[in-house]
């Protein structure tokens, strides 16, 4: 407070000091002195005060209020008081004295236990060093009431007493006494006046606020027993109606002991709101609780008592529809479908007007169609005896346009890489269906949280325009995969993968902007490096760049396997004398686009790709065991994708079919066929190669959980002439297990592996070759593969995928055309789980009986009861 | 046990106050001396070290680049001690603060923003301070890295071919950034989204389209007489007007 020395104005000359509320004059501060400090600094003090020697300030006036309003601010001091020391001529010397408060210098409990005391010290936020004030102590209070109250013990008392810290001056310890006295269960909850509904149902309508379990059953029958009134039970005379039955057990009986019966007042009031909102929709609108008596029953029990009253049933009559030019009043009522004669909810109107989860809604029908400053109002214009007539008074305003479209949150990834996702492009009438799906589209990219995806909307109405600014926050969704396994033959194989999502090669040279990579351009860096020692190793390189150039989807890819497996084979002195062996380098480069014709669910891809075996003293059907082969391909594929989620599909389709080429050198490298060597032959691959993949879901019920997957797969490798070269002994099919190109259980290189659950890794090959080449070539030119899997999620969630499926499926290949029987196929059937994690990719594990023996004995059992582990998405 | 270990849990405040200040001043390592000022603090306000403590704490996580967080700590200061000698001096270093907080200017610019009003605050506050050249600097910095987001933005439906999208985006850079270096560039943009949006066009629309191309030529001929892209508008211009006039007289 501010004191004008009235022992002053007394001494002095009458005009000189005359401080006068209604009149204030400025002075220059000439000094500051402060009283009353003990540990305290004094410059410290006046600077907080924000007053300085040779400031011009009014006397009476703001600047002194707001020094000792500051001086509180900081909780320093208990009493401040600023007062003039004297005034000569224009100068003014103040002088502030204040009180100092003591400091925290430390607190403890009493009676209660260590883990609650813990659970407290996060809630206080109680800060040694602090300086002790009332309010500090009193939110102290409330603050462990609060604590306990939560957790039932309403009776809570709490007792705080300041103590003197004898080892530190001006210190005070606090001593927090809690009494949690016993928890307050509630007995019993009745209800009066409650016609239309029973008690049972009511209660379960109290979400949070329970009876505790009992179980009176034979407590009841006990009683009757005794006091020899059995016939309440056996009394055969008259009918006990469900209902009566009913409400005898809810008398009696509650055994879900696993929800709480504690009373929490904050819970309690909301569950009041929320029985009232449940009568309102079953049409009762004028439904009340009149009164509810909390009273306690024994100790630490209460019971509550609700007087409701239901009043009258209501039921809609007429709607009518006005100010709407865009929709006939019979389109709108089609949306809205309410029928005349329904009871009445004033829940179902909103939901139907505003938003709707399950389908159309009012606003939406308008918001679609860029009507952003449509307004609906629902009026209540007549109430006759139990029938209500709405009128909806319409503003449809007008159609706004997108103006600026501005991006925040993106702390990594560039804009350009966002921008091109947008949905919702300046100079575009306004959507919201642009907005939902942008907003999957920014999802569906990985680099935010899905669900911080949002969108300020900043209309204007004077322009007719909106301004949208899309809020993100990102998310890292590098995959890390370290993995080590036991693989049959090979022993112990190890496996490390990188794969950055988000990655960005122009800001390779700019150490400043890793994050800790260089991050940022939405492309695709992925390492792989797998190997047990020296003989399995594979080491693969690629990386993708899904808008080429930045005008529209065209994606780039590179890609580099090097792949060598070497094992003991003829001559070798020994299991580890690894003198045979097979080299595959593999460079390939890929262009996708996304096309607009037929529709934009196809795309197109073509890449070169360029490759070569190296074989070492092995026999791979090529007539020579130490020589190398090539094969320079060229494939097209186009495909059509329309699955609505790629980690859990529920429907949509999935085709494609695939074209790949070698040049047909044997048309113009004039070897004679007839005399050449086998090794010559193979030099140069030549194949054609055709793939068709088909896969299609059908949800199998409302909610698009249970989901029938059916998929196709035929594969077919020919030759340009028969009569010169004949199919060669690479890109032959080869099926069984889990499909995995590295699968543990061999590392195939130059096939094209097909799993089939059931049967053994790669382990179905047709038993007759090839003719013309050699007999120990294995693998099919004709491949064929049906299935169905029934799926269920488990969670479908953010953090992760989870779902169980069954299935069964059939499939073979066959080493010649002659051969070829799409009837004669290998069956299995089977149940498994997937798991996918954002941080290590998808993972299954699928146990299949495999039912048809494999003719080739000599193989041992490959078919019968197998477990199958997978990585990544199948594609076949 | 490490020495510092034993500092942090020295009970006296003077003991990591001393050792702070040796940290800060003679060994540079910023990150100890945070640690120990972050531990005082409570215990020092009100004290004459209190102010000491505040801005060396801050001045700490600024030279360890954790730019937001020193941003905080100078506003901190110079809202507890506003009538300090060294508050000019962190109202400057919050600004500046920002300004390094914020990223590259295809990132999310907040904090340029931020920096930009903080720094004409500081002007508004402090016009004699010597501070006053770096200060301006900053400004014109951030107002060249938020213009080149703003031209990038509108080139970039350009470059997508989405003309519609590209008059309207390049438009509005033309209004918010009246004295950009990028606004021949902006001009000559919006005569060749029009020009060839109206080429895309239906009939119907065309006409209107190549009436804006003229338009917006004869804007920039007007703004830009030297401009390098003068020949390649001239070309447009002359070339709507021909299909203008060749309309006109299929209409007669």
């Amino acid at each position: 407070q501010f004191r004008g020395r009235r022992s002053g104005t007394a001494t002095n000359a009458p005009g000189e000091n005359n401080l006068n509320y209604a009149n204030p004059a400025e002075y220059t501060i000439g000094g500051i002195e402060v009283t009353g400090l003990n540990v305290l600094d004094k410059n410290a003090m006046v600077s907080l005060t924000g007053l300085k020697v040779g400031d011009k300030i009014k006397i009476p006036g703001d600047a002194i209020s707001s020094a000792i309003r500051s001086l509180w601010k900081h909780g320093l001091v208990g009493d401040v008081t600023i007062k003039v020391d004297r005034i000569e001529g224009q100068t003014v010397f103040l002088n502030i004295t204040l009180s100092e408060r003591p400091r925290l210098t430390g607190f403890y409990f009493t009676g209660i236990s260590k883990s609650q005391e813990s659970g407290l010290k996060d809630d206080l936020k109680l800060i040694r060093g602090k300086i002790v004030t009332e309010t500090m102590i009193r939110n102290t209070e409330t603050g462990v009431k609060k604590y306990f109250i939560k957790k039932g013990f309403l009776n809570t008392a709490v007792k705080i007493t300041q103590q003197r810290d004898t080892l530190n001056r001006d210190g005070i310890k606090l001593k927090i006494a809690v009494n949690p006295k016993s928890k307050v269960k509630i007995n019993h909850i009745s209800f009066v006046g409650n016609e239309a509904m029973s008690d049972a149902v009511l209660k379960k309508k109290l979400k949070k606020t329970h009876e505790r379990p009992r179980f009176a059953l034979h407590r009841t029958i006990l009683n009757s027993v005794v006091n020899l009134k059995p016939k309440e039970f056996i009394d055969s005379s008259y009918k006990v109606s469900p209902k009566q039955l009913k409400e005898f057990f809810s008398q009696n009986v509650k055994l879900n002991i696993f929800a709480g019966s504690k009373f929490i007042k904050t819970d309690y009031e909301e569950d009041k709101k929320k029985l009232l909102a449940y009568y309102n929709t079953k049409g009762y609108r004028d439904a009340e609780i009149v009164s509810d008596s909390i009273y306690s029953h024994s100790e630490n029990t209460i019971n509550i008592d609700f007087v409701i009253s239901e009043g009258p049933k209501y039921y809609f009559r007429n709607i009518i529809w006005t100010g709407n030019y865009i929709y006939t009043d019979k389109q709108l009522s089609a949306v809205l479908g309410i029928n005349k004669g329904d009871v009445f909810n004033r829940e179902l109107i909103d939901k139907k007007l505003q938003f709707n989860p399950k389908g159309l809604d009012i606003s939406g029908l308008y918001m679609d169609d860029g009507y952003l400053f449509f307004q609906i109002h629902p009026v209540e214009v007549a109430v006759a005896g139990d029938s209500i007539d709405i009128e909806m008074r319409i503003n449809e305003g007008e159609q706004a346009t997108i103006n600026e479209v501005t991006i925040t949150g993106n702390q990594r990834t560039s804009d350009h890489v966002i921008r091109r996702e947008l949905s919702t492009v300046p100079g575009q009438k306004f959507r919201r269906s642009d907005i939902i799906r942008t907003q999957q589209r920014l999802g569906q990219l990985g680099y935010f949280a899905p669900d911080k995806i949002g969108q300020n909307l900043v209309p204007n109405p004077a322009k007719g325009t909106v301004d949208i600014e899309w809020q993100v926050e990102e998310q890292s969704n590098d995959q890390v995969e370290l993995s080590g396994g036991w693989g049959g033959y090979y022993g112990f194989v190890g496996t490390l993968g990188l794969t950055f999502n988000n990655f960005s090669l122009r800001n390779i040279p700019h150490l400043k902007n890793w994050k800790p990579l260089p991050v940022g351009d939405g492309q695709r860096l992925s390492l792989r490096m797998q190997a047990n020692g020296r003989s399995f190793q594979s080491y693969s390189f690629s990386f993708t760049e899904p808008w080429l150039g930045g005008r529209k989807p065209h994606s780039l890819s590179v890609s580099y396997v090097r792949s060598l497996s070497r094992y003991a084979g003829a001559g070798a002195t020994s299991y580890n004398d690894l003198n045979s062996g097979i080299k595959a380098d593999n460079i390939s480069v890929g262009l996708g686009r996304m096309l607009e014709w037929p529709d934009n669910y196809f795309t197109l891809t073509n890449s070169l790709s360029y490759a070569v075996y190296s074989l070492k003293n092995i026999n791979y059907g090529l007539g020579c065991t130490t020589c190398k082969s090539y094969a320079v391909t060229f494939n097209t594929t186009i495909s059509r994708n329309s699955i609505d989620n790629q980690m859990y599909p529920s429907s949509g389709s999935s085709v494609s079919l695939s074209l790949t080429l070698t040049p047909p050198y044997s048309a113009f490298n004039g070897l004679d066929y007839t005399t050449a060597t086998a090794e010559q032959k193979n030099k140069w691959q030549e194949y054609h190669k055709w793939m068709f993949d088909a896969k299609y879901y059908l949800p199998l019920d409302s909610k698009k959980k249970l989901v029938l997957e059916a998929k196709a797969h035929f594969g077919f490798l020919g030759a340009y002439n028969k009569e010169k070269t004949g199919i060669g002994p690479f890109e032959r099919f080869v099926l069984g297990g889990s499909g995995l190109a590295g699968g543990f259980n061999s590392f195939v290189l130059g096939k094209e592996i097909i799993g089939l659950r059931g049967y053994q890794d790669n382990q179905i090959t047709p038993p007759t070759y090839a003719v013309g080449n050699s007999t120990s070539q294995q693998g099919g030119v004709v491949y064929e593969k049906l299935g169905l899997e029934l799926r269920y999620p488990v969670t479908t969630g953010n953090a992760a995928t989870i779902y169980g499926l069954v299935f069964t499926e059939a499939g073979n290949n066959w080493g010649t055309y002659e051969n070829f029987n799409p009837f004669s196929m290998y069956k299995s059937a089977g149940f498994g789980a997937r798991i996918f994690m954002p941080a290590f990719g998808l993972i299954g594990l699928n146990w299949a009986y495999g039912f048809d023996p494999v003719p080739l004995g000599s193989r041992g059992p490959v078919s019968g009861s197998q477990f199958h582990f997978t990585i990544g998405q199948q594609i076949r | 046990c490490s020495k510092f270990r034993r500092i942090e849990k020295s009970a006296d405040w003077r003991v990591k106050y001393d050792a702070a200040l040796n940290y800060y001043n003679n060994k540079k390592d910023y990150y100890k001396a945070s640690v120990l000022f972050e531990q005082i603090i409570p215990i020092v306000r009100g004290l004459p070290e209190g102010e000491k403590v505040q801005f060396y704490l801050a001045y700490c996580q600024f030279y360890d680049k954790l730019y937001l967080l020193a941003s905080e700590q100078f506003k901190t200061f110079y809202e507890t001690y506003g009538r300090s000698s060294m508050a000019e001096e962190a109202r400057y270093m919050y600004a500046y603060s920002l300004y390094e907080s914020s990223p590259n200017a295809n990132l999310d610019q907040s904090s340029s923003k931020d920096a930009m009003a903080a720094m004409q605050l500081f002007l508004n506050r402090y016009p004699q301070s010597s501070f006053r050249d770096k200060a301006i600097e900053v400004i014109v910095a951030t107002q060249e890295k938020l213009e080149k987001k703003g031209f990038e933005n509108a080139y970039q439906y350009y470059r997508m071919r989405s003309y519609k999208a590209a008059i309207v985006a390049l438009t509005n850079f033309k209004d918010n950034f009246p004295d950009s270096k990028y606004l021949e560039r902006t001009y000559y943009l919006v005569i060749s989204s029009e020009y060839r949006l109206a080429e895309q066009s239906i009939y119907s629309k065309q006409l209107d389209r190549y009436k804006g191309v003229v338009d917006h030529y004869k804007e920039f001929v007007d703004r830009f007489p030297t401009s390098t892209y003068l020949s390649d508008a001239e070309k447009m211009y002359g070339d709507s007007l021909a299909k203008i006039n060749k309309s006109k007289n299929n209409n007669l």
